[in-house]
């Protein structure tokens, strides 16, 4: 029983978070052309040679995708804290990991649909043939985007409520991502060149331990830091 | 070559002393204005009985 | 009495320090001894080492900046796992004095961090010719010092005591978890790719130097995280009477 209501719990956040990001138009359109931007930049830094553009493909999509997302992670605790509804949260009765649950799957969902326009437009702007294994490397990219998340939202819940939301944020998280970062890239590119070193499935364990290990470690630290 | 790699280790040792010695002048500095404002407060928060 | 809302975390029964001098000695120059044998110790176990180990085939006696590098990355790690364990003790017990310990390891392990990459590329230099390589202990050290960064930052720009002393305990248990996977994933990355360069390897010959060079850094290093605590502590003590003095209470 008590299973159902938190999982409604959890759905009503997400639901909310999801929401307010959808009536406040501006937010998901403009983190996207924000990585976009992105994307465009690093092409027009790294090219216009075509072997190097597909070289830096993969790095210039994650890193894209890492910028704006932090921009994602920020403002999943924006919404509560300019209009003081943290407080009126935490006071509500069930357990706090429900409000760190419920921000995780709608930061999952939108940063995920961002991810998959910047894939898109990284395709096309950086040369790259979709390989065979396109569903291998749709997971590879979707357990890096888990890591990605679970840690974005941790870390913007303390930092949003700092004095230097903007610097602090990707300050503390960036370093953290590096194993993600390493692992996706390295399994991404592996699977687009076809793999012929067999090293995306070790690179894909160490994702999927960094998130187990991260999304359990997270979920044991919110309890302390979301007290008001 | 090796006659180069001298400075090299002179160097590192010399960085290793400038750090060390650099970091503790810093911490006495530091506890200096920590005893300091604690006997400003001290003596504030009796002076206003 | 200074004031002490159950809010606000438990405060360890300081040491009493009745009188300025004790204050000062705390903190001030006073208290130097250890520090001075320490120093002291260290300068003549570098002195001995470095005169009696022999020149190394290639390099000549370039691999004696091994003995403050290493032993700078190995309380590099001691320090971090010093912040792990008072993190996780400051999660459990809430003592404000393990928030502190955990915040002055942190300073001393950022000092002996930025150390070690310091040397690493002072050794770097002449061993590979270039000031930097993506080298995976390198890259690793690197990616270390940018999370203790990341955490005195976060102690920099949050106010409130408790929920910095919160918030630093969550970073830093996080954090140090992290690193051992860091480590692996950076070493990956440099292997995968392309045979080991040859690393660093010590000459065993060295091993004895290593260790002797090692626990004269500890001596020095316990120094500095004590003393740092101290002055973290004394500080506490400072605000605390200032925030009881602002609330009109009695001394």
């Amino acid at each position: 029983m008590a299973w159902r209501d938190d999982w409604r719990r959890v759905r009503a956040i997400a639901r909310k978070d999801l929401a307010t990001e959808l009536r406040a138009k501006a937010g998901f359109n403009s983190v996207a052309s924000l990585g976009v931007t992105m994307l465009v930049l690093l092409g027009l830094a790294l090219g216009p040679d075509t072997q190097a553009l597909r070289n830096a493909a993969v790095g210039a999509v994650w890193l894209a995708a890492l910028f704006s997302g932090v921009l994602a992670f920020n403002r999943s605790f924006q919404v509560e804290l300019d209009g003081g509804a943290l407080e009126a949260l935490l006071l509500y009765p069930g357990p706090r990991w429900t409000i760190f649950a419920g921000k995780l799957l709608a930061n999952l969902l939108f940063v995920s649909a961002m991810v998959v326009i910047l894939v898109a437009v990284g395709i096309v702007l950086f040369g790259v043939s979709i390989p065979a294994e396109w569903l291998s490397l749709a997971g590879v990219v979707m357990l890096g985007v888990v890591g990605v998340v679970v840690m974005g939202t941790f870390y913007a819940s303390m930092a949003s409520r700092s004095r230097a939301r903007e610097v602090l944020l990707p300050l503390l998280l960036f370093p953290m991502l590096v194993p993600v970062l390493l692992a996706a890239i390295a399994a991404s590119q592996a699977l687009l060149g076809g793999d012929l070193m067999r090293e995306a499935g070790a690179w894909t364990r160490l994702l999927i331990a960094y998130d187990l290990i991260f999304l359990v470690a997270t979920f044991i630290a919110f309890e302390h830091v979301i007290e008001a | 070559m090796i006659e180069s790699n001298q400075t090299f280790i002179v160097a590192a040792f010399a960085v290793t002393w400038v750090a060390l010695l650099g970091y503790v002048l810093h911490l006495a500095r530091r506890g200096a204005r920590a005893v300091a404002e604690h006997e400003r407060m001290l003596h504030e928060s009796t002076g206003e009985r | 009495m200074p004031l002490n809302t159950s809010s606000k975390p438990e405060s360890y029964p300081a040491p009493v320090l009745d009188s300025a001098s004790d204050r000062e000695s705390a903190v001030g120059l006073g208290g130097s001894l250890w520090l001075l044998v320490a120093l002291a110790v260290l300068a003549g176990v570098q002195a001995y080492t470095i005169l009696a180990s022999p020149a190394e085939r290639d390099m000549g006696h370039l691999q004696k900046i091994m003995y403050v590098h290493v032993p700078a990355a190995w309380m590099t790690f001691l320090a971090f796992f010093v912040v792990l364990v008072f993190s996780v003790l400051y999660l459990f017990r809430r003592r404000e004095s393990d928030d502190l310990i955990a915040a002055s390891a942190a300073e001393v392990g950022a000092v002996f961090n930025g150390l070690t990459l310091l040397l690493g590329m002072i050794w770097g230099r002449p061993a590979w010719g270039v000031w930097w390589v993506w080298d995976a202990r390198l890259t690793s050290t690197l990616v270390l010092f940018l999370i203790f960064v990341g955490y005195l930052a976060l102690r920099a720009f949050v106010e409130d005591h408790g929920q910095r002393a919160r918030w630093s305990a969550a970073v830093g248990m996080i954090g140090a978890i992290n690193v051992p996977i860091v480590y692996m994933s950076v070493t990956w990355w440099r292997t995968l790719h392309q045979p080991p360069s040859s690393p660093a390897t010590l000459d065993p010959a060295y091993t004895m130097g290593l260790r002797l060079n090692a626990i004269a850094f500890l001596f020095v290093m316990v120094w500095l995280i004590h003393r740092r605590y101290r002055i973290s502590s004394l500080e506490r003590r400072a605000e605390r009477l200032a925030e009881a003095a602002a609330m009109g209470g009695r001394a």
